[in-house]
């Protein structure tokens, strides 16, 4: 199905790298173990998806994550029959399946989705912990273990979007921001493999573009970016060059956007006494 | 080097922590700052332009200018200096994480004694003790000039009193150097570090507080008292009543038959039924003059794209993807035996919009005031409407665009600028640029028309109203709450017959809490700053026309 890719049960793969910045981790796990949904909240890039798959890990329980679109269907959530050899066999979709197997269920994007569709983690994300199949007249009891994780990024889609109060107070709600400077810099390094005084020059370029308030720029120098911009750095090519490429450009297309930004890129990682 | 201290005001954002303007200060002026302007030397080698920009920006970030200070710094030259030097570093030691590389030579520097707050630095500074000389790259400090500026972004006097509040971005050339022949510096004795915000000087400023008066290029009617607002007026001057008649605009206008519309009573809670005549008056044609055509078109992205949403339709009889549910239901059928429907295909369509738009713009007296930028409301919202227009209309939707101002409940004038059947072309915008800003604004009156007039002849299955207002709703036996609730109602009943609501208030600095007030669950949006738009307005729409979709389904 397109709108899915799962994780097989990953305790034979290197853990996936994350450093907690606040208490992130703790709620995780008490939530987890309280069997409440959790709801991540924060800016894009700034590690809601890693830290679910890092969690994932620490807890031993396979994740199975779904990438919301606007087309998903109830069905494309809980499942269908297909037609094979003439007969038809039902198919569990991707919540199903975590819900029999115990797995986190991590619906990436989740206010993308439809919100009919949204409606159906109802009985699922409070105390029931029920998945109603109306097609197989069956009703789920969620196998011990089973997660329920949604993300969302409050800021762009705020105009149009937003979950149903039904949806999110069903919820226990972590926020994430970006993290401080030190474990920015920590991360981009293990990440890249970047020396640390470029990884420092590159922190504090994010620093500075995070200050800057408003100017046209819908979202600011995520840790995604910097990571990009490191790797490109990486490769040999120059931080200036690697930072325009990574930064200045998927920020903005506003032109004067873009040069102020290349002027920021410029002071900040260019040589220091010219 | 032409427009390279433009570049910077990026640079100088991100270290203030706010928006800021650079600028250049022009032949030998040493770099100073007024609060939201940064002047730095042009001339100066690019380097010393940033070490200038930093500190500058680091004195902001650091709340050094602050306006109590500067007081008791006013008129002080020397003292100003050695706080400017105490207070320098220690704003730079505060911002030192952020600044650039090219500060290093300078913060190395950095004297070790440094002060702990600003309140200390003031002290050390009015203090006789030695310091240490300014470096050259903090510049000077303009005391006068920064409490004058402070002043006007409503900072430093506005605290407990009704001063018209005005945001950043003042024209700067009203600061000029000869700033005492300047009007704005004429009330300053009471912001003097005699007066103070103490009680003499709250009372000078009463006494001698500026009224409105008529400026030349401003249209008769604007000096009416046109509104209420939690805001004060938007402009630097404040409102008083007066009893200029708004008769250039009737005279403009001949009246025709006018239809009546029911107006909800707040107080009664029900409506008064046929209590609003409003009358589609002949627009105006009086400007010949080459009306400048549409220049921009950032909206046409935007907008377009609102058409250009890829829809996905389920069982149809041809697509580019199968639709799984209908297949296998088709199967069973034709294994059951019974006839199958063969539409088992997704299809992917841009779909066409199939919309309908009236902009309604606001020519009460109210939008005739200048904004912070200069620029009237009314200017403003009307290059607004025009290029709503000639997008919507490039596009192919249909379009119309209505002016509206009304003087007591009989007289709600709409001025039909564009009809839905009429070509865009030069006429209609002479008839745009000829409305002239004057009398009240019947909001609700104006809106039911507008939602009448569109679903009569907008003859699409989505329509969209866009009321272009500064919020104000006022007029005749139409006070603010009234109004607002009639507003609100008004634009609820149009999404109930299917008509989406959008309203923006452009260049106006009304508070969110009264459009919110008034425009009520319809979408709306304040946009400061004309470029803005191209970012909202997809969404905008979007929502709009959303909300619309979900009541006619209700219905």
């Amino acid at each position: 199905m397109n709108t899915m890719a799962t994780n097989p049960p990953s305790t034979d793969h290197k853990e996936p790298y994350y450093v907690s910045v606040a208490d992130e981790e703790e709620i995780f796990r008490a939530a987890f173990n309280q069997g409440l949904t959790i709801l991540l909240k924060g800016p894009t890039g700034c590690g809601k998806t890693r830290f679910v798959e890092a969690m994932a890990h620490r807890l031993g329980r396979p994740l199975i994550t779904v990438s919301c679109h606007d087309d998903l269907t109830t069905a494309d959530l809980v499942g269908r029959y297909l037609l094979v050899n003439g007969e038809t066999k039902w198919v569990d979709g991707p919540l199903t399946k975590a819900v029999r197997e115990g797995a986190i269920c991590y619906l990436d994007e989740v206010v993308e989705a439809r919100k009919d569709t949204t409606v159906v983690l109802h009985p699922l994300a409070d105390y029931r912990r029920q998945l109603p199949i109306e097609r197989l007249g069956i009703t789920l009891d969620a196998a011990p273990g089973f997660g329920l994780v949604v993300s969302y990024n409050p800021g762009y889609q705020s105009v149009l979007k937003d979950l149903k109060d039904s949806t999110r107070q069903r919820m226990v709600a972590i926020e994430f921001d970006f993290p401080t400077a030190e474990l920015e810099e920590k991360i981009v390094i293990e990440e890249t493999g970047l020396d640390s005084a470029n990884a420092a020059k590159l922190i504090k370029l994010a620093q500075a573009i995070r200050r800057v308030e408003s100017g046209g720029l819908r979202e600011v120098a995520s840790t995604r970016v910097l990571i990009a911009a490191g790797r490109l750095i990486v490769e040999g090519m120059s931080p200036l060059t690697a930072a325009r490429a990574a930064i200045a450009g998927p920020l903005s297309d506003d032109v004067q956007v873009t040069n102020g930004l290349k002027k920021l890129i410029e002071v900040y990682l260019g040589n220091e006494e010219k | 080097m032409e427009n390279s201290v433009n570049h910077l005001t990026m640079l100088a954002s991100a270290i203030a922590g706010r928006d800021l303007q650079v600028s250049d200060s022009g032949g030998d002026t040493p770099p100073w700052c007024d609060g939201n302007k940064i002047y730095i030397n042009k001339d100066q080698s690019s380097q010393i332009q940033l070490q200038q920009l930093c500190v500058q920006s680091a004195l902001i970030a650091s709340g050094g200018l602050d306006p109590e200070i500067l007081r008791r710094l006013a008129r002080r030259q020397k003292q100003a200096q050695r706080y400017l030097c105490l207070e320098g570093w220690r704003a730079l030691s505060l911002v030192s994480d952020l600044l650039p590389p090219i500060m290093q030579s300078l913060l190395s520097q950095m004297p070790t004694n440094l002060t702990d707050s600003a309140e200390q630095s003031l002290a050390m500074a009015l203090a006789k003790n030695e310091v240490q000389p300014t470096p050259a790259l903090f510049g000077e400090m303009q005391t006068k000039k920064l409490l004058a500026a402070t002043k006007q972004a409503g900072g430093a006097t506005s605290k407990g009193q009704h001063i018209p509040r005005s945001q950043q971005q003042k024209p700067l050339e009203e600061l000029s150097d000869d700033a005492n022949e300047d009007e704005e510096d004429k009330e300053d004795f009471s912001t003097s570090p005699v007066g103070g915000g103490g009680g003499l000087g709250k009372q000078l400023q009463k006494l001698f507080q500026r009224v409105r008066k008529l400026k030349g290029g401003d249209s008769p009617g604007a000096d009416t008292a046109t509104h209420w607002s939690r805001s004060g007026s938007r402009s630097t001057v404040r409102a008083v009543s007066s009893t200029a008649s708004t008769e250039s605009v009737d005279d403009v206008f001949t009246s025709t038959s006018g239809l009546l519309y029911p107006e909800w009573n707040y107080h009664s809670k029900r409506y008064r039924r046929d209590w609003c005549t409003v009358i589609e008056v002949k627009p105006p044609t009086e400007t010949q003059a080459n009306v400048e055509w549409l220049t921009g078109h950032g909206l046409r992205k935007p907008l377009s794209q609102l058409g250009l949403e890829l829809d996905r339709f389920r069982r149809q009889s041809q697509g580019d993807d199968i639709d799984i549910d209908a297949a296998i239901e088709s199967q069973i059928e034709l294994m059951a035996g019974s006839h199958p429907d063969t539409r088992y295909y997704i299809e992917s369509q841009r779909h066409r919009r199939d919309l309908s738009v009236l902009i309604l713009l606001d020519i009460s007296g109210s939008v005739s005031q200048q904004s912070q930028t200069g620029v009237s409301v009314h200017e403003q919202q009307r290059a607004m409407a025009a290029e709503l227009c000639t997008v919507l209309y490039e596009i192919g939707d249909r379009v119309s665009l209505y002016g509206f101002h009304s003087q007591g409940r009989s007289t709600v004038n709409l001025v039909p600028v564009k009809r839905f059947d009429e070509n865009l072309d030069g006429t209609v915008m002479n008839r745009l640029h000829s409305l002239i800003p004057g009398a009240y604004s019947r909001l609700g009156a104006a809106i039911r028309h507008g939602s009448h007039v569109i679903t009569e002849q907008g003859g699409t299955a989505r329509r969209l109203l866009v009321v272009l207002s500064d919020g104000l709703a006022y007029d005749h036996g139409y006070e603010p709450a009234y109004g607002a609730a009639d507003a609100r109602k008004a634009l609820s009943e149009a999404r109930q017959d299917g008509v989406g609501c959008l309203c923006l208030s452009l260049g106006a600095n009304t508070d969110t809490e009264v459009l919110r007030r008034v425009f009520g669950s319809a979408a709306f949006a304040t946009i400061p700053k004309p470029e803005q738009v191209g970012r909202m307005i997809g969404p905008l729409f979007r929502s709009a026309l959303k909300a619309a979709e979900v009541q006619r389904r209700v219905a």
